[in-house]
């Protein structure tokens, strides 16, 4: 059974649609690629599975016109929708049985509390452990993430530690409860390249000993082919192609994928030979309605694209793009 | 931790010096020295030249400055030209009412201020955040003297709720500890005396804290709504952190920084107020007799009021300053 089902998960602040009708899922211990470019609603999607959107609220049309956020669609969670559970109950679960590691790690630890404190409070709030019992626990966390000297470092304050320990503390902290589904936004994007290797090791690590699932978001197809089992790549706040990474790698089949894998600069190409971008950039009203939303990007287009919304086709390796047959 | 103290205890020093310069060379501009303010109006020149000597203005100034600074230091101050009194007994008699008055109007301030600040934050764009905010624009906007003129007409006069004037009913009896009449009386057991000091402070403190509560109100509201917007209160949030815990530890915390700063500034604008507060209550304190001096020309005994205010305004922000560093370890570091 699959740990986190995510069925037409649709989001919108106020009128402009962030996530337009996303389906995917997690299974157990599975380790899940969510891969796009800016502004495809890849964070917007985690943000809404955790409930951690402003003010979630049901749809009405008065919360539309002022700017609130609508979410609809089901993320279920070992069978139960997260996205309709009372926030007490989520709470509950936040930190606990989902955890979420963020992108950057300076900005998000609190940078007047000491980082013991940081650790300790879930381990508290979770697992009810308090006083010493705690801080054994907290500095057994940071060594079990690399991070030299945990005890002392217990004492320290988030701006006292480098962006790759900063990194590593946001993980020990996701980890804490022993997470099933951990969902990593952007982990390493804003780390140095040498470190980003060192934490997608530990994430990858981590998620093997313990048998969690990992909800991997990035832009980054390189993080993609060396940790997911599965990938989900997003357009325009819909999932364009979904297929088992070594597939997707061997068999990119959505145009917008090609593009991406092509665009990857490469060293065993000539000098001189030019870089492959996809060309225009992503549009902030999506119309999927009216066709395909990455036509006006798209080298193969044709009528057919523009011709009612393309459907998500296939089981295994699935695509969204009706010229699929004939571009293959 | 200590080498910040020292070093902001050092640029006090330097502040204190360079503010009684200041106030020296100000006062040595004013039009109409000292001897003719002492000296009746029909006073030949011999005489004022002899007065002036005998208050050692024919001076270098530089002597003058020393002179100045030794006395002041040993908070001798001369003596007041209105009631021939040395002045800081006279404002040893006076200040414990305006500290009174001012703690009490300060407690006021952040005591709603703060909570009435996050609730606007956490309430956006209802009627308790427009509310909040616009009755804080009421309270920046309206004069001390007029609200405190208005509460005394309204709750004194008219309603006859709290007496109007002076700390205590005239004729009670009390015994002076600390000056701040209600504490003596909790301190003493004279409940009655504490009571009747306490209704005598609310309207004058009420109307004092009016400027300091509407801005810290709205500094609080901004802060607060900065940081709940803040990437480390969602991770806290994604924790599954209780509430309150959010609350306090990650939102309260870090917004109360900015508060802090301006809780500092707004204690030297309070006494500002305290003088027009006072005046209008009778209240005894420092600010009637500053009122008094200056439409006197009472020239020492102004500048021995400017210095003590100052002493005390730059002590409190280095209290301020001091907080700040244990609020927020980066401070600490930096310096």
């Amino acid at each position: 059974m699959a740990l986190l089902e995510v069925e037409d998960l649709r989001v919108a602040f106020g009128g402009s649609t962030a996530v337009d009708g996303v389906d995917f899922q997690v299974d157990e211990g599975q380790v899940v690629g969510l891969v796009g470019e800016s502004g495809c609603g890849k964070s917007v999607t985690s943000l809404a599975i955790m409930g951690l959107l402003p003010r979630q609220s049901k749809v009405t049309a008065r919360k539309r016109h002022r700017g609130g956020v609508t979410v609809s669609g089901r993320a279920r969670f070992e069978g139960k929708d997260l996205l309709t559970l009372p926030r007490n109950e989520m709470r509950k679960r936040r930190g606990q049985e989902l955890a979420m590691v963020f992108q950057d790690p300076l900005s998000s630890l609190n940078p007047v509390v000491r980082i013991g404190v940081q650790i300790t409070e879930v381990l508290e709030r979770h697992r009810g452990l308090r006083g010493e019992a705690a801080r054994k626990e907290a500095a057994h966390l940071l060594d079990r993430v690399g991070i030299p000297d945990p005890t002392r470092r217990l004492t320290e304050y988030p701006h006292q530690l480098s962006g790759g320990m900063r990194q590593r503390v946001l993980i020990a902290i996701a980890v804490a409860c022993a997470p099933r589904l951990l969902i990593a936004d952007e982990p390493t994007t804003a780390l140095d390249v040498t470190i980003q290797a060192q934490i997608l090791e530990l994430l990858k690590d981590l998620v093997d000993s313990e048998g969690t699932a990992l909800l991997m978001i990035t832009h980054d197809l390189g993080v993609v082919a060396g940790l997911c089992d599965e990938v989900n790549v997003l357009y325009s706040g819909r999932v364009v192609e979904s297929a088992p990474a070594r597939d997707l790698f061997a068999r990119p089949t959505h145009p917008y994928t090609v593009g991406l894998l092509k665009s990857i600069p490469r060293l065993d190409l000539p000098i001189h030979e030019p870089l492959h971008p996809i060309r225009g950039s992503i549009v902030d009203v999506i119309r999927w309605k009216d066709g395909c939303a990455f036509a006006p990007r798209c080298d193969s287009v044709t009528e057919k694209c523009v011709e009612g919304e393309p459907a998500l086709v296939g089981t295994e390796h699935a695509h969204r793009c009706v010229m699929a047959e004939e571009i293959a | 931790m200590l080498r910040y103290t020292v070093k902001r205890l050092l640029q006090l020093v330097v502040a204190l010096l360079g503010l009684s310069l200041l106030l020296f060379a100000w006062f040595k501009s004013l039009p109409g020295g000292p001897e003719n303010r002492m000296l009746p109006d029909n006073a030949t020149d011999q005489q004022r030249e002899a007065l002036r000597e005998a208050l050692g203005l024919d001076e270098p100034v530089w002597t003058q400055y020393g002179e100045f600074l030794g006395r002041a230091v040993r908070l001798d101050f001369g003596n007041s030209l209105s009631s021939g009194r040395p002045i800081s007994t006279e404002l040893a008699d006076r200040l414990p009412a305006t500290i009174e008055l001012s703690l009490w109007a300060i407690a006021i301030a952040i005591g709603v201020g703060i909570p009435l600040g996050y609730l606007a934050a956490r309430k956006r764009g209802t009627w308790l955040d427009f509310t909040a905010v616009s009755g804080s624009l009421i309270g920046i906007c309206t004069p001390v003297f007029f609200l405190a003129a208005m509460l005394k007409v309204v709750f004194s006069q008219n309603l006859g709720w709290l007496p109007t004037a002076f700390r205590l009913t005239p004729g009670t009896d009390y015994t002076d500890v600390t000056g701040l009449r209600v504490l003596d009386g909790l301190i003493t057991g004279e409940f009655d005396v504490a009571w009747n000091a306490a209704m005598h402070l609310i309207l004058p403190a009420i109307a004092l804290a009016s400027i300091p509560l509407a801005v810290i109100t709205r500094i609080t509201r901004a802060s607060v709504l900065e940081v709940l917007g803040e990437d480390y209160v969602r991770t806290a949030d994604a924790k599954g952190l209780k509430a309150q815990t959010i609350r306090g530890r990650h939102v309260m915390k870090n917004a109360m920084l900015p508060v802090v700063t301006v809780i500092g500034l707004l204690l030297g604008s309070l006494f500002a107020g305290a003088v027009l507060t006072e005046s209008v209550f009778s209240f005894g304190g420092v600010g009637s007799f500053v009122y008094a001096a200056t439409t006197e020309r009472d020239y020492p005994a102004l500048m021995g009021f400017i210095l003590v205010i100052a002493v005390s305004y730059v002590a409190l922000n280095l209290i301020v300053d001091l907080s700040y560093g244990f609020l927020d370890p980066r401070v600490r570091v930096r310096s």
